[in-house]
């Protein structure tokens, strides 16, 4: 039971973690009206995802995404998964640059990113060597810690809202469905660990709906923070608009100055665990299929993402290569649940007809 | 003429002082009473033998009456008489006795706790004695369920150790692997330190497997929470099996007062344990790497308040809490006549006389003094020291990050903490379950 809240902390940290950087800058690309109907959609492909992925999993009750891998052959793990690392490492390694750009950006400008970077790195790297079980008892106090704050930002940033720069609410027909950025959006709903988690607990769909239900206002809040602060028309030229929008709130009891540094500050938390999750699973794929200790794997790929987020040079680069990783990701996210799904009901279907038999 | 036996013994002992073979009549056949003046009480013993023997007929009924441990070998013999016991030899050496003597008392009774101090509650605290701590808890806790294990442990001394849990409570995979742990002890536990390093590798940590409590109420709270009590020979603590994270902020004489009023208590050790590791980071942070946090007329405030101040404000703060920690530390060690007068001159020199000399700002001395407050605010003395450690690395990482840098290290603690288990159950649970499965 408590290991279930726990993964439903990640869930919810994970997506947070990932999503208010570059995520509402995609949606103000994607349409310039009714922003609210883009996050549903991709909320509810989520969703579908995610059921035939616990569906696919129940399949197999004490099997994790690698077991079932390697169940359909070592070929087909190293053929679906060793991509899948790859695309992780260059994940990690981007998510941490892009938040150690915003870090530096929002208030530490006198200090070089490599040590930064060093720092993220470290603590990541440390929490995801010392195994699954820190790694989901840490996320319960870091989420008590963080999101109640969080939370407090995004209310103490009602008093700017203009009502006016929302409307009109409404935009048929949804065009969006055919851009192929939409498909670099699904990137960001990042719940392909769940799979990697479960070989002890069972996930339960009821549960996980919560945890969807609340990121999907914690997104629909990302995006229309900005708008309703700003509008559609500046939000598009500003870099990190949820960030900014945070910037312009000005409360006269509070004693802090910005309040985005006070969100820079708390999120970094986020990061740190999200990153110890993309290690973690790294750590167990390569160990499973390439018996190898995991920390061994863990150490090396880290050090490949450090030399890759210290090489990127720029911040446009940064956030190309940031959508590609993250459509790598979408495509991943259709793949593994699917194979899993149709390997599952396959192979059910196979042993139900020997008992027939 | 002395025997074998006896002169085997009086070989084992011939350099000890206090060793005494003392001849005694009875029934016309001699015997030796053997033993340590300092452990038995010789005068008394002497009477009860020989009350003993004016109601035995022969000298056999009476070793068969002294005790049911006769007739054993000369090894047995000395360790008995190692024990604290009398041991008695017929003049021929074919029988003996290892009796139960009258003893020197050495042990002060039951007191009062020294190092807790619990509000509306029972008072008595543990002794020295393994055994009366053991009766103080099945006084207290009278039940069939309550099981004693007892062990003898060490190298060069046997150290008696007791292990106490509630059957159908405590996980059997724990009470095994506790079993075992004790079991496989090789070398000598002198100190609760050496206890801890046998349930597995935390050399350099500061959080240890095992919370000591001298309080016998707490004690039967931890049996009944499904935790294990173990005793140790000549330690005034019951030591608590596994040691958690909750139980620094919860204790259970705060449930003797109303529950809005325990979770008030509770929230504010929360407090106390949050302030006491960020409160210093956050005023070097603050003050010297991201003072732009603040609102202008705060920062402002802040500036002034340092003004003409010649340290950094990381030197500064690491200063003055190194100085604090050295006045805790001696307040402790000195001699209760002397501890207000330190108390005094520390005061007046930390709160007065640094600030007029402009050595710290007035700023940081409230700092200080919160932390110092807060960190004694959680239960438990090793609790509120390793708390007081773990700010260290903190302000190191304010120092040199600001406000990123308290963050990350507030997070690098949680999650140090969280890393933390002892046997398989991790230090941030919040409670054992019955059937061992634990978050």
């Amino acid at each position: 039971m408590t290991q279930r809240i726990q993964i439903e902390a990640v869930f919810i940290i994970i997506h947070l973690s990932f999503g208010y950087v570059v995520y509402p800058n995609l949606i103000y690309m994607l349409t310039k009206t009714a922003h609210w109907e883009v996050i549903i959609c991709q909320a509810l492909l989520q969703l579908m995802l995610i059921w035939v992925y616990i569906k696919g999993l129940h399949y197999f009750p004490t099997h994790n995404v690698i077991d079932i891998y390697l169940k359909m052959g070592r070929w087909a793990a190293i053929v679906f998964l060793t991509p899948f690392v790859i695309n992780l490492i260059a994940l990690a390694s981007l998510n941490i640059r892009i938040h150690t750009e915003v870090i530096i950006s929002i208030f530490l400008p006198r200090t070089p990113y490599w040590a930064i970077l060093m720092l993220l790195f470290f603590i990541s790297i440390y929490t995801a060597l010392k195994g699954l079980g820190t790694i989901l008892r840490s996320a319960i106090f870091i989420f008590l810690f963080v999101i109640p704050l969080v939370v407090l930002n995004i209310f103490s940033s009602v008093i700017n809202f203009n009502i006016h720069n929302v409307t009109p609410g409404l935009n048929l027909p949804p065009k969006f469905l055919v851009d192929i950025k939409f498909f670099y959006l699904l990137g960001f709903s990042s719940f392909l660990f769940l799979g990697f988690m479960t070989s002890k607990t069972k996930l339960i769909f009821r549960q996980l709906f919560g945890a969807w239900v609340i990121v999907t206002l914690l997104f629909l809040s990302v995006v229309y923070i900005p708008l309703f602060i700003f509008g559609q028309d500046t939000v598009v030229t500003l870099k990190n608009p949820f960030l900014e929008a945070m910037d312009s709130i000005d409360i006269s009891w509070f004693s802090f100055n910005r309040q985005a540094i006070f969100f820079g500050v708390l999120l970094v938390g986020l990061v740190i665990l999200t990153n110890s999750v993309l290690f973690w699973m790294i750590g167990t794929i390569m160990q499973k299929i390439f018996k190898w200790h995991s920390s061994y794997w863990i150490i090396a790929c880290a050090f490949i993402a450090f030399i890759f987020a210290l090489v990127v040079p720029n911040k446009y680069l940064l956030e190309k290569y940031f959508l590609w990783s993250s459509g790598a990701q979408a495509f991943f996210m259709i793949i593994i649940p699917i194979t899993i799904f149709i390997y599952g009901s396959w192979s059910n279907r196979g042993v139900r007809g020997h008992e027939e038999k | 003429m002395r025997n074998k036996i006896v002169k085997e013994i009086e070989a084992t002992f011939s350099n000890q002082g206090d060793f005494f073979i003392e001849e005694e009549l009875v029934d016309q056949t001699k015997i030796f009473l053997i033993g340590f003046k300092t452990l038995v009480d010789l005068t008394k013993s002497k009477l009860y033998v020989q009350q003993m023997a004016d109601s035995n007929t022969s000298v056999k009924a009476l070793f068969i009456n002294l005790n049911d441990r006769v007739n054993v070998d000369a090894k047995q013999l000395i360790k008995g008489i190692l024990e604290g016991n009398l041991v008695i030899v017929s003049e021929d050496g074919k029988q003996n006795a290892i009796v139960n003597p009258i003893v020197q008392s050495l042990r002060s009774s039951v007191s009062e706790p020294k190092n807790e101090s619990p509000i509306q509650s029972s008072t008595d605290a543990f002794g020295d004695d393994i055994n009366t701590n053991v009766g103080m808890i099945r006084k207290r806790l009278t039940t069939a369920s309550l099981c004693h294990c007892s062990y003898e442990v060490g190298d060069l001394e046997k150290r008696k150790l007791s292990m106490l849990y509630i059957k159908g409570r405590t996980p059997n995979a724990l009470i095994d692997k506790v079993d075992q742990q004790l079991k496989g002890i090789k070398s000598d536990i002198d100190t609760i330190d050496d206890l801890n390093l046998q349930f597995g590798k935390r050399r350099l940590s500061p959080v240890s497997h095992l919370f000591a409590t001298e309080l016998p109420i707490s004690a039967i709270h931890s049996l009944k929470e499904n935790k294990i009590v173990l005793f140790l020979d000549n330690c005034p603590f019951a030591l608590v099996f596994p040691n958690l994270l909750w139980d620094m902020l919860v204790s259970i004489n705060d449930r003797n007062f109303p529950s809005i009023l325990s979770f008030m208590l509770r929230f504010f050790r929360v407090i106390g344990l949050v302030a006491t590791l960020i409160l210093p980071a956050l005023y070097v942070a603050l003050v010297s790497v991201n003072p732009e946090v603040f609102k202008l007329d705060l920062a402002l405030f802040v500036a002034k308040s340092r003004e003409g101040i010649p340290l950094t404000a990381f030197l500064e703060t690491i200063a003055m809490v190194v100085l604090v920690d050295l006045i805790l530390e001696a307040i402790v060690r000195l001699p209760k006549s002397v501890g207000p007068a330190i108390t005094m001159v520390g005061g007046i020199i930390l709160g007065q006389a640094m600030v007029e000399a402009k050595l710290v700002s007035n700023l940081l001395v409230i700092v200080i003094t919160a932390v110092v407050i807060a960190s004694s605010s959680v239960i438990g003395m090793q609790n509120s020291l390793y708390i007081r450690l773990l700010k260290y690395p903190i302000l190191i990482l304010a120092s040199l990050f600001g406000i990123l840098g308290v963050c990350t290290g507030f997070i690098f603690t949680i999650i140090y903490l969280a890393s933390l288990t002892s046997v398989d159950i991790p230090y941030m649970t919040f409670r054992i379950k019955k059937e061992g499965a634990t978050k």
